[in-house]
């Protein structure tokens, strides 16, 4: 990741106008933003083409994002992810994980930024911690969660998916945020 | 609906996971509570966190120079308008000034209008939209009675009666079971109203499987009825019994006592 949470909004000065912030803006996050369209989309052209449109929409609706709301990285997560799952809905694919790991695993090991060693100690310590968090959550809570956000699969499609009743499902996915939710106030300063 | 059950839907929001219909109730309801709006803003965060956790993959370096390109290109394309406008208007400078002494005349009395017109907009819209939430939430009923009516009078429902346990002896339910549709309702009787900051929970108990599952989280009115409409039932052979239990609002992942309220084979 190339940003930590305690990192300075650059979207007011790109809201302004600023060209060189928002070159910036896309050095701090392009590596978070594609390495999450390339796990939605699993496909490398596909990611890029999205990534151009979170970008061209961030630029373009930079004065709608407030930072009393949310992080500057959450603003752009949710715009990538939203993009990325439309995306997905479009090409009506829904992308099988368990055979396509293969696959994603190569697109993604060619790609990985060599120039930087991409992120610094401190980010990397801050991924560690996030992935930490995520492991804390039972298995089931953390599967249905990752099933409605990278495939975008509704809370009765991941029901069928997963042979369980909604219910179960709907629960799982609501404790599951709850802990991450509580998790998240750990990251903050 | 209280907020607790708001932040529950947007927990679920948060992900992309709330129904249409739980969406457009939540929006509603954060027009005008800034605590479960603060709520959602947290699990947005929160939600990031999933996407937090991929490792990062630099995009190939022509991606950067092209994004780069179609921002540049929209923001020259601005600036050499700023430009044009700004040398026109040097030219009309002495009728603009007359032009604009007269707008604002004008405009302190259009103003006013204005502002009128938009406030009875705006009541009239929150009222619209009032109208529309108490239309959804009735067709919603309707629509729940008659999938429950269509479901006691289909040849294949079966009806199970559940009787109190120890901790509300006096509570009963009746559910009608369409194992056709793996869809049940059930309606409870006589069970206290729960405190704010507890949940009902039903659970199935199954047959290959040791632990129970949840099939539903729900508050109890004062007047001791509630209903659960559970969908996507394991098979009728995987179900062997139905039990309720009083849980933290919410609900969880597995019950926290065996304090059963309604209890009863299937």
């Amino acid at each position: 990741m190339n940003d930590t949470m305690e990192t300075p909004a650059l979207l007011p000065a790109i809201a302004r106008g600023d060209l060189v912030a928002f070159e910036a803006l896309y050095d701090r996050y392009s590596s978070t933003l594609y390495a999450l369209l390339l796990r939605i989309l699993s496909n490398a052209e596909d990611a890029q083409e999205v990534l151009q449109e979170t970008f061209v929409k961030a630029w373009a609706s930079a004065k709608m994002f407030d930072a009393v709301r949310g992080s500057e990285a959450a603003w752009l997560i949710s715009i990538a992810r939203s993009r990325g799952i439309d995306k997905l809905r479009s090409r009506k694919i829904r992308v099988d994980r368990e055979n396509d790991a293969g696959r994603e695993i190569s697109i993604q090991s060619s790609f990985v930024d060599k120039k930087t060693g991409a992120d610094s100690a401190i980010q990397s310590e801050e991924r560690t911690a996030v992935r930490n968090a995520l492991a804390e959550l039972p298995e089931p809570q953390r599967v249905a969660l990752e099933l409605a956000y990278f495939e975008g699969l509704s809370q009765s499609e991941i029901a069928e998916r997963l042979g369980e009743p909604l219910g179960t499902v709907k629960t799982r996915m609501q404790l599951g945020m709850k802990k991450l939710r509580e998790r998240l106030r750990a990251f903050q300063p | 609906m209280i907020h607790e059950e708001f932040e529950s839907i947007a927990a679920l929001d948060a992900i992309g996971a709330a129904t249409a219909d739980e969406e457009r109730r939540l929006r509603e309801h954060l027009a005008s509570c800034a605590g479960c709006r603060a709520a959602r803003e947290e699990y947005g965060e929160a939600a990031a966190l999933l996407a937090r956790q991929v490792e990062p993959v630099a995009p190939p370096p022509d991606v950067r120079a092209r994004i780069l390109n179609a921002v540049d290109a929209g923001a020259g394309e601005s600036a050499s308008n700023v430009v044009e406008l700004e040398s026109r208007r040097r030219s009309n400078a002495w009728w603009l000034a007359t032009a604009a002494t007269l707008f604002l005349a004008l405009w302190g009395w259009r103003e006013i209008g204005i502002r009128v017109a938009r406030e009875k907009v705006r009541s009239q819209e929150a009222e619209i939209a009032q109208l529309r939430g108490q239309t959804d939430v009735l067709n919603q009923q309707k629509e729940k009675l008659t999938a429950a009516m269509s479901a006691m009078a289909s040849a294949g429902t079966r009806t199970i009666s559940l009787a109190g346990a120890q901790a509300s002896p006096e509570a009963s339910a009746r559910v009608f079971l369409d194992p056709e549709k793996r869809r049940a309702f059930v309606f409870f009787s006589n069970l206290p109203a729960n405190a704010a900051d507890k949940s009902y929970q039903l659970w199935i108990i199954r047959a290959d499987q040791p632990q129970p599952q949840s099939a539903g989280v729900f508050d109890v009115a004062p007047n001791g009825n509630a209903s659960v409409t559970v969908e996507n039932l394991p098979v009728a052979t995987e179900m062997k019994a139905l039990a309720v239990t009083l849980e933290p609002k919410g609900g969880v992942e597995q019950p926290t006592n065996t304090n059963f309220f309604v209890m009863g084979n299937t």
